[in-house]
């Protein structure tokens, strides 16, 4: 049986930096992860990082905007550490190795974000993502660690009241196997692919969320998702925030900067759920251009100028070039909002600590919670670091004084069961056409404005698919790279998540942040300003709730 | 407003080593809009007439570099490859794994070759314990020091330019052009303290096996221009050391030699390239060229304009330097 003391599932930014803290205490440590590190979703961030590190800016400014933009749900004190690491964060990862743009004066260049008070955001050009992503990995490296690549998670055992570690399967072989672990670091990202129309990479199907809640780790504030305002094409290809950053104006059919209406102070840098909403208000109510690939409005560059656009906005230009056939410089960019961010996950402390003794988690597949119920560009990516850093020595510290772990060798049994009884039907459902069901209802039913009616109808049809799934069928009989096997396996942890979400909106009569209602268009703090709990039953989540944490900043109207 | 479609015809390798005797193309035939990606349609078979094809995506937005492949005999990302100007070109769109990289499954390949290249280059910051970074700020840098890494921060290790590659295909210990764009990104970083010892160790492991073919710039989607930034490293490694192998030999060779005549001395070409003793090893062939072309034995005479010549090297000497 592999066994490891410290095991990471995912490989992005915020399970290198967890393993990389977990190797630097000293622990024995694995990396599970169904990509190789550096093809993570995690690269494909473009507009910047956070840190209140310019001479104008503050911690304390950072934290309340934090605090505002997550709607007065984030945890007050998680915020205040998250805004004190982003500095020291933002120049370790210099010292790592990151290529940062920089100013003339040899600073690192920041540009203005939405939500945020001052230019806050560190980037590299538009592909800051990657330019961490190759920081950490190439720092990383340099340590001594094992890496599974292209295994997929299946399982977490815990058996004691504690982590035993994981069951997963290698996707070049087919084999699942079993890892003995003390701890287990979930940072599996977030599960966008729930939805059609997403910005995420079609490996985003929450595979560690689902796996750790199946598990018993709660889910927290799942009903929380955020759609980003600015997304390309029918299939939803990201347009950074950093172009609104720069400079980019929104405008609809009739020609009017309609943010003016909205977001009178900020016009289009204010927040994602707001720019969001008012984007698809605009369409709904007819003043948005149609096309091919639905309704939209404009993201206009062209005032930038050719070279401002070409060197800050490379990528955005290549996107727009090559994949929409058109040139910013010259011409609107159609665009329309789509998912892109799941504030929810598994539910943690600062540490990174769950309600499972030795598991933890971080990054998109956590809630800490720091974005409360709408997260503010820039802080993803600092999050994946400040919180990959934390969990990951609260679990080598933790694996440090545990006992070695008692796994018995059958804990694959249910799952090569499973399996098998997938591959062995002779006919039943197709787990990508249940995919694609999923997909269209959570676009229908549960996206920027919801309903009671519209939710329990999502509910309805969620379950009908959940059921479905039990007859699923693997057609593909092959052992190597069964990418059949696969998507029966996202499909199911999706159906999962999906449920989470829309019950746990379901019964939260307000709208806060990401999450609105129009059947109860008010926040409702004195009801709701408190965390859903979500935890796995077979018929359903059972949901509880847990108080927010307030320090300094007492709720306030938020307006942009 | 619909765009309309048309009818593309593909042709898939298919292969599973160890479970079929040898590879064969599957026909599949979609109606699709001329912008469709290529890797829209190979998921649209995925999803409704075969689930076995196996291949590797993630982003589709050509970031996370999964989905190179060989689309009509090139190295491309399938996913920002679209059918339309194929179909134009090509009349079908056939589809098959990289080259150089044994094929795992169908269009997945077994990428161990290209990322152990990768990491013999020593892909980190190599820091000077007496020179540390600044404890509590970031590396002081230009914009002008930025743009000396050129464009290879862009790399998104996709292999499409390993794949490309004829020194790849032809000799294994070729560290490949990715590896070698890495090098340079490394050989530039005013952060890094190892530059000399980097370069000293690239000319005789590899670097000159490089055929300046640049079918990687031409392959490679984020425009790093790996041929560009490996004649950056050959100018380097000569500063840094002087000519030590056969290729750098020839190169410095190649540029003295034209200097009296205008015309290649070949048989002075040949012993700056490999010295006197090697070349002595190379009698029988020197024989063999003196009875069949015998003129290339002789000392070249000089050539008309040779004034021009003279002055472009006046303008060349001394070479500009990428000081290391």
């Amino acid at each position: 049986m592999l066994r490891h003391e410290v095991v990471v599932v995912g490989a992005g930014l915020a399970g290198q930096r967890a393993a990389l803290a977990a190797v630097e205490a000293g622990r024995d440590v694995a990396i599970v992860t169904k990509l190789h590190p550096l093809r993570s979703h995690s690269g494909a961030a473009q507009g910047g990082i956070n840190a209140a590190i310019g001479p104008n800016d503050s911690i304390d400014a950072h934290t309340y905007d934090t605090v505002k933009g997550s709607d007065y749900l984030g945890d007050q004190d998680a915020i205040e550490y998250f805004c004190r690491e982003a500095g020291p964060t933002v120049i370790e990862m210099e010292h790592f190795g990151t290529i940062f743009s920089r100013a003339e004066d040899g600073t690192l260049a920041q540009r203005p974000f939405g939500g945020a008070g001052f230019p806050r955001t560190v980037y590299a050009a538009d592909r800051t993502g990657l330019a961490l992503l190759q920081g950490l990995f190439e720092r990383l490296g340099s340590e001594r660690f094992t890496m599974y690549e292209e295994w997929e998670l299946a399982r977490i055992v815990v058996s004691e009241g504690r982590v035993q570690g994981i069951v997963a399967v290698d996707r070049r072989t087919g084999a699942v196997q079993e890892i003995a672990a003390k701890a287990v670091v979930i940072a599996t990202g977030g599960a966008g692919r729930i939805y059609g129309r997403t910005t995420n990479a079609h490996s985003c199907t929450g595979d560690g969320m689902a796996v750790a809640y199946r598990a018993g780790a709660f889910l927290k504030d799942m009903e929380f998702v955020q759609f980003h305002p600015t997304a390309l094409l029918e299939g939803g290809i990201l347009v950074t925030e950093g172009a609104r950053g720069e400079g980019g104006i929104l405008k609809n059919a009739l020609g009017e900067r309609f943010m003016s209406k909205y977001a009178p102070k900020v016009l289009e840098l204010a927040s994602r759920d707001v720019v969001a909403r008012a984007i698809t208000t605009e369409i709904l109510e007819g003043r948005g251009f149609t096309g091919p690939y639905g309704p939209y409005v404009t993201l206009e560059l062209m005032h930038l100028g050719k070279e401002k656009i070409e060197s800050r906005l490379q990528e955005i230009c290549d996107l727009c070039r090559s994949f929409a056939g058109l040139d910013p410089v010259t011409t609107p960019i159609p665009i329309s909002p789509a998912q892109h961010y799941m504030m929810g996950g598994v539910g943690t402390n600062i540490q990174g600590e769950t309600n499972i003794a030795g598991l933890y988690a971080a990054g998109e597949a956590a809630c800490v919670s720091i974005h409360g119920a709408n997260r503010l560009g820039g802080n993803s990516l600092m999050e994946t670091l400040v919180f990959g850093k934390s969990a990951g020595a609260a679990a080598a510290a933790y694996a440090a004084k545990a006992p070695s772990t008692a796994l018995s060798p059958n804990e694959v049994d249910p799952v090569v069961a499973s399996y098998r009884a997938w591959f062995e039907r002779k006919d039943g459902e197709d787990p990508s056409q249940l995919r694609t069901e999923l997909q269209a209802t959570m676009d229908r039913y549960v996206n920027i404005f919801r309903t009671e009616a519209d939710l329990a109808e999502g509910l309805k049809r969620v379950r009908a698919i959940k059921e479905r799934f039990s007859r699923v069928h693997v057609v593909d009989q092959s052992k190597v790279f069964n990418l059949n096997l696969s998507d029966a396996i996202e499909t199911e942890h999706m159906i999962d998540l999906a449920e989470a979400i829309i019950v746990g909106g379901y019964a939260r009569t307000e709208s806060r942040g990401a999450h609105f209602r129009t059947d109860f268009p008010k926040r409702d703090d004195a009801k709701w300003m408190k965390h859903t709990l979500a935890q796995y039953s077979p018929t359903g989540p059972t949901l509880s709730y847990s108080p927010v944490t307030m320090t300094r900043w007492e709720p306030k109207e938020r307006v942009y | 407003m619909t765009e309309s479609t048309v009818s593309v015809p593909f042709d898939v390798y298919r292969f599973q080593p160890g479970k079929d005797a040898a590879p064969r193309y599957q026909h599949y035939t979609l109606d699709l809009t001329p912008h469709t990606p290529v890797l829209t349609a190979l998921l649209q078979i995925r999803a409704e007439i075969d689930p076995s094809l196996g291949l590797r995506y993630s982003c589709r937005s050509a970031i996370c570099g999964s989905c190179a492949m060989q689309i009509n005999s090139k190295s491309r990302l399938a996913c920002e490859t679209q059918v339309g100007p194929e179909l134009e070109r090509h009349g079908r769109i056939v589809v098959e794994p990289m080259r150089n990289q044994p094929v795992m499954r169908d269009l997945v390949v077994d990428q161990t070759p290209f990322w152990h290249e990768y990491s013999k280059i020593e892909p980190h910051l190599k820091l000077d314990p007496r020179r540390p970074m600044p404890a509590d700020r970031p590396t002081e840098m230009t914009p002008a020091e930025v743009e000396r890494f050129k464009e290879t921060p862009r790399c998104i290790a996709c292999a499409a330019c390993y794949s490309a590659c004829p020194a790849a295909e032809a000799d294994p210990s070729f560290p490949g052009p990715m590896a070698l764009a890495k090098l340079y990104r490394f050989a530039v970083d005013p952060r890094d303290s190892a530059h000399t010892d980097r370069l000293l160790r690239i000319q005789p492991n590899g670097l000159w096996l490089c055929l300046r073919c640049h079918l990687c710039t031409e392959a490679c989607p984020k425009d790093v221009r790996p041929s560009e930034r490996i004649r950056d490293l050959k100018e380097m490694a000569i500063a840094v050391q002087g000519a030590t192998e056969h290729g750098s030999k020839h190169a410095v060779g190649f540029k003295e030699n034209l200097k009296g005549a205008g015309q290649i001395n070949e048989m002075k070409l040949v012993r700056a390239t490999f010295g006197l003793g090697e070349m002595l090893g190379q009698v029988g062939q020197g024989i063999r060229i003196w009875r069949h072309k015998p003129e290339l034995m002789k000392k070249p005479r000089k050539i008309e304009g040779m004034d021009e010549l003279d002055k472009i090297y006046a303008a060349l000497d001394p070479p500009p330097k990428e000081e290391p």
